[in-house]
Formats: C-alpha cells, structure tokens, sequence
C-alpha cells in the first residue's frame, strides 16, 4: 500500500527534522539516565566483580565494600586454617587524601592487597606491573583518575597523606562514580599509608556464651620512622594491624554457605559474603539507600514524559495539518482501522528515526563520558533494545492523542473549499 | 437551456423505494430533513427533500451560497444522516446503515470530485490514484497498471509522477477525476469541480464528466454554481433556503 504516512513525514523537511530532533532529545534523555543509572550501580561493585574471590569476609557491621569496621590481620591468618578454604588473602581499605605538586587536595580510597596475590584485582592494568608496588610507597592509578590526581605518566610522585607515593602502574575500569578516587598499592604500603602512627588493641569478653570482641587504634610513639630519612619503615602486617576483609578461595566442590558458615564461627564478629552477595550488598545500598538510584530513576520518567509530550506534540500537529486528508479518507470510505494504520506507522517512522541518531550520539558520549571523565554511561545491548521499545511504545500512546482527534472529524468537511 | 428538465419538488412524499428501483433511479431522497443544533439554537438546514436521479444522469444542483447544496449533497452521499428521511443509493437503503457499513458502500460504490481537489500533496500524481485502490483492496503491480491507465485517460500519464503542487488547477483536478474512477464506481458525487479552475480547464474537466457519464454510464450528482457545466447537464434542480424550489 502506498505509505501516505512516511509521504507526509518526509513531506516537509526541516519540520521533520524539528520533530526528529524532539525523539532524539527524549531518546538521549531516557538513555543517559538509565546508562547512568546502570553504569553507576555497576562501577560501584566493579572491584568486587572482578575479584578471584569466592568469599569476602569482613566487619559483621559491614554497610558496603567502603563502609565497614576494620577485622584483625590476625583473622586473615586464622580463615587460612579453615576447612575448605584453598587461599586466603588479606585486603585492606583506607581513606586518605591526595596532594598533587602544587599542592591541591584529593580525597581518596586506598585499596592494600597483595601485590603477588591472585584474589584482588585492582582492574585491567595498561600500563606498568602490578609487582611493581614491591617498591616502597608506590602506587598504582586508575587512568580516569590521573588527571585529579595531577599524574601523567610513570614514575610521577605525589604526596598520599603526608608521605610520597610514586605511580608504579595505571589500571582501568575500577573506579566507583559513588566513590572517592582509587588508588591501589601493596598491604605493606597501604599499612603505613593508613595507619601510620596507629596501634591497636583487642579486648574480648564472654557475654551469655558469645565471644565480643573490641579493638582500639590509638596513636603510636613516633618510632616507627627512620630518623634520616624521615621516611617510614614498611614492614610486614602483624597480627593486631586493622584490615579490612579476608579474600577466601574455596577448594574445589566446597558448598560456599557451609563454607561461609564456619569462616564466620572462626573469624569471631565478622560476617561472610559470596561474592555476588557483596556486590549485590554494595550496589543496593548505593542505588536504594542513598537516592541516587531514584533521583536518576525519576530523571529516566522525566525523559519518557518529557518525549511522550514532544512525539504527542507532534504528531498532533501533523495529524492536524493534514486533517483534510484523513476526512478525504474517510469519505472516499477509508475505515478507521485504514486511518488509524496510517496515524501509527507515521508514529512507529518517528520512533525509529529518532531512536538510531539518538541511540548513536550515547553511545558516543558514553565512550567520551568514561574516556575523559570516568563516569560509566552503561548503554548495553538490553538497554538498548529497551529503549526502542519504550520509544515505539512512546510514539504509539502519543498516537493515540492524536487518533481522538480524527476519530471526531467530520468527513463532511471534504466539501469545504 | 430549452432541452434542459427541472425537477420540482415532488408533492408525493414517501413514495416507496421500490417504486424508486422500478424508474431505474439511482439516487433516490424522500422527506430528507437535516437540522444541526448548536448550544445558542437550532438551524433547520434542509426541509422535506423529495429527489429521484435517474441512472446514467447529471443532475446538477444549483442555488446560493448556504442554501443547503453541500449538506444535501453530504446526505446523498452518505457522509451525513439526516434528521429524517431517508436515502437510497442503487436500490439499497442507506440511512439506516451504521458508519462502517456506509464506509463500505461509499468504497464500492461512489467517487468524490472535490472543489478543492483534495489530493495528498505528499503522494504524486499516480500514488494519490493507487492509494484509493489499495483501499478497495487492489494493490502491486496490478494497482500501478490501474493507476496508469486512469491518468492517461484523462491525458495526464506525462504527469503521473509529479506531486500535486507541480501541477495546474485543472491537472489536479483530472487526477482527482481519476482517482474517483477507481474502482468503477456507479455514482459520482461532485462538489463545484470547476469552480477553482479557468475557463479552459473548466470546459476540459466539464467534458469528462460528461464522457464518464454517457460513455461509462456513471450517474453524476453535481453540486455547482458553474453555468458552463449546465450545457452537459440533463438535469439541475435548484435549492434555496433548504427547499427545493422551481427553476
């Protein structure tokens, strides 16, 4: 049948591409805010899913990855000797603040695992080696992160706390849009880095059959510090240093509950997590507690609406402009099924037409938003699809406003001049 | 003028359509009323039609602007109920027919010639004649062949490809002609298709009519105040403030 509904788009050009320009605006509105959404709720368990972990153990408080109370080194000794576990490594997190050379502030996340361990990940490294941070007070950067931290290229040095940290190494698709700056270093590093000038101690109690424990950090003497360099010494952890979770590899065919079962009757306050768990733990607090989630949830409608409004506009003027033509239609005895066929496909034409340039410019400043930003637009293939559906689906009930309006029409106004 | 018959409004009202079927009439109104109501009032808009068009005929009708001609032309047409009365189009009575039905009928059986040509200005001149086929359900190749050969009917294959802002008054008008003869329909209903044309396309698309009615055997009901189209006419009943009247 000859297509009077993509005749009549293309009819007028530039009122097309008006229109064309309203779809793609709403179609990158709904995009961006669910890529948003999606990449903001992904970057913040990136770490966790990249881990070689089975298990992560930490604080039984523990909120998310970076909201926790710190366990004892001695517990990452102890989930060693656990029935089950294969390995164990030790990871621990510590805030800190960044002073690039001319002297600006950057708060940050310091992240200490072993360097020759195979738990962590700290992300996929482009440039140096992870068994560089062997090197005292050396660190390794997220490439999202070196222009805050003032960092071009290897072997740049800035001041972590009060101390020098030289960058050994630079990594991607690590960092948390919810988070301070990651930076990734070696235990030993991150020891001193954190909790230079820190002791701890345990006090433990037995309450109606339950084991509590309460550890204090307090300050140190000042001799820790090697008097002529004024420099640290970096020593291994011991037994009372805080850290943050123990890293757990199960042996083979181990049941991951039982397992986690006895790592949390071993390692006293402390709760075990799948690693999916966790992930799935960090990202509901971040997109359900804090509001994030709904504010870029609320940004997402605003774009449908906002689209549903700018399609219905549309098509409501075209549909009126060319209301002659549906009455001629009608008269010629065109029935309604015919008419609202036409008023739809036109719809369907638009939502298509919008959604692949808009589609394309995310897709576009997804790629530029993590390239030079850091900030993950996550656009993937259900996204996508989604997306057009809705856009159709936009189109069509915005259709439908317009379908009232030739529903009424008179088809005696054909024999108007 | 002296061979021209004008109908008067006929005293025997309701006369029954059978009797209709046996004058071999094609249009055939009794006691058509039409009122349109508004908030402020009502407007008695057509008052006790009586009106028998024979098959094969142009009737013409004629009166002033607001006398009722395009409302009783609507009314035969199909596309407005009226009030009272009743209609029958080829021997079947229409004004009971619910609004799909009526839109089938008018599929099968009418083509409309517009004042203002009605055309898609974004279909060309072949696409605005193949559409109303795909809409009795002709479409392909076999529909691009139909269309084709209505436009050189009326001298216009040269054009079949040209949008209807590339073409004169009178060219759209025979394309409009053209579309209203897909189909093959019975019955031509016109609304002032000369009036928006000079007098050379006037005479032109008057001359069609006339062929589409005594070539092709289309009755042709003809709203106008053209008096170049009387001269083809073989009959014309006048109407004035709702009522027809005597010439």
């Amino acid at each position: 049948m000859v297509s009077i509904a993509r005749k009549n788009l293309f009819e007028d050009i530039p009122r097309f591409l008006v229109a064309q320009a309203g779809i793609m605006l709403a179609v990158t509105l709904v995009t961006i805010q669910t890529g948003v959404l999606k990449g903001f709720s992904l970057s913040t368990g990136l770490l966790i899913d990249q881990s070689q972990a089975d298990i992560w153990v930490g604080s039984k408080d523990m909120v998310h990855l970076e909201l926790t109370k710190p366990i004892l080194y001695e517990q990452y000794i102890q989930a060693q000797q656990v029935e089950g576990v294969a390995m164990a490594e030790p990871l621990m997190l510590g805030p800190g603040f960044w002073s690039s050379q001319n002297g600006e502030l950057t708060p940050l996340k310091l992240f200490g695992f072993n360097s020759e361990g195979k738990l962590f990940v700290p992300g996929k490294i482009t440039t140096g080696n992870v068994k560089d941070l062997k090197q005292p007070l050396s660190i390794i950067a997220d490439q999202s992160s070196l222009d805050s931290l003032k960092l071009q290229k290897i072997n740049d040095v800035g001041q972590l706390r009060s101390l020098p940290a030289k960058l050994v190494g630079i990594t991607r698709d690590t960092q948390s849009i919810a988070a301070s700056t990651f930076i990734f270093t070696s235990l030993e590093n991150a020891n001193v880095y954190v909790n230079s000038g820190l002791t701890s101690k345990v006090n433990c109690t037995v309450e109606n059959n339950d084991f509590n424990c309460t550890t204090t950090f307090e300050k140190k003497p000042e001799k820790n510090k090697n008097s002529e360099s004024e420099m640290p010494i970096i020593e291994p952890l011991t037994a009372t240093d805080p850290i943050t979770y123990v890293l757990v590899k199960a042996k083979p065919g181990q049941d991951l509950e039982q397992l986690k079962q006895r790592l949390e009757k071993a390692l006293p306050n402390t709760k075990a997590y799948t690693t999916p768990e966790m992930a799935q733990k960090t990202r509901d607090y971040w997109t359900k507690r804090t509001g994030v989630g709904f504010i870029l949830g609320m940004g997402a409608t605003v774009g449908v609406v906002v689209g549903m409004v700018v399609v219905g506009q549309i098509l409501y003027t075209s549909v009126s402009d060319h209301l002659k033509e549906f009455g001629t239609l009608k008269a010629m005895g065109a029935s309604n099924k015919v008419i609202y066929g036409v008023i739809l496909e036109q719809a369907v034409w638009m939502a298509v037409l919008g959604y692949i340039p808009g589609m394309l410019l995310c897709v576009g400043l997804s790629h530029w938003a993590l390239q030079t930003q850091g900030i993950m637009i996550l656009i993937t293939p259900i996204t996508a699809g989604g997306v057009l559906g809705l856009t159709v689906l936009m189109c069509v009930g915005s259709a439908l406003f317009a379908i009232q309006k030739v529903t009424s029409v008179d088809p005696a106004i054909v024999f108007k001049a | 003028m002296i061979n021209k018959i004008v109908d008067f409004p006929s005293r025997a009202t309701f006369s029954s359509m059978k009797s209709a079927k046996n004058l071999n009439v094609a249009i055939a109104a009794r006691g058509v009323e039409m009122v349109f109501s508004s908030g402020a009032g009502s407007y008695h808009a057509l008052k006790n039609i009586n009106l028998d068009i024979r098959k094969g005929d142009i009737q013409l009708l004629m009166g002033p602007s607001g006398s009722g001609k395009t409302t009783l032309l609507s009314i035969l047409a199909g596309i407005l109920t009226p009030t009272a009365g009743s209609v029958s189009l080829l021997g079947k009575e229409i004004t009971n027919l619910s609004k799909q039905k009526l839109a089938e009928f008018r599929l099968k059986n009418i083509g409309f010639i517009f004042q203002g040509f009605n055309l898609f200005p974004a279909l060309t001149a072949i696409e605005n004649i193949e559409l109303a086929l795909n809409l009795q359900g002709i479409k392909g190749k076999k529909a691009k062949e139909e269309s084709y050969f209505l436009l050189s009917q009326v001298g216009l294959a040269s054009k079949a490809h040209s949008l209807p802002r590339d073409l004169s008054g009178g060219q759209k008008q025979r394309v409009a002609i053209a579309r209203s003869l897909t189909g093959h329909p019975p019955l031509i209903m016109a609304d002032e298709p000369t009036a928006a044309l000079d007098s050379h396309s006037g005479h032109a698309v008057t001359e069609l009519l006339r062929k589409l009615a005594k070539e092709e055997g289309c009755t042709v009901l003809m709203v106008t105040h053209d008096p170049r189209i009387v001269d083809v006419a073989d009959r014309i009943v006048y109407l004035e403030d709702g009522v027809l009247v005597d010439s």
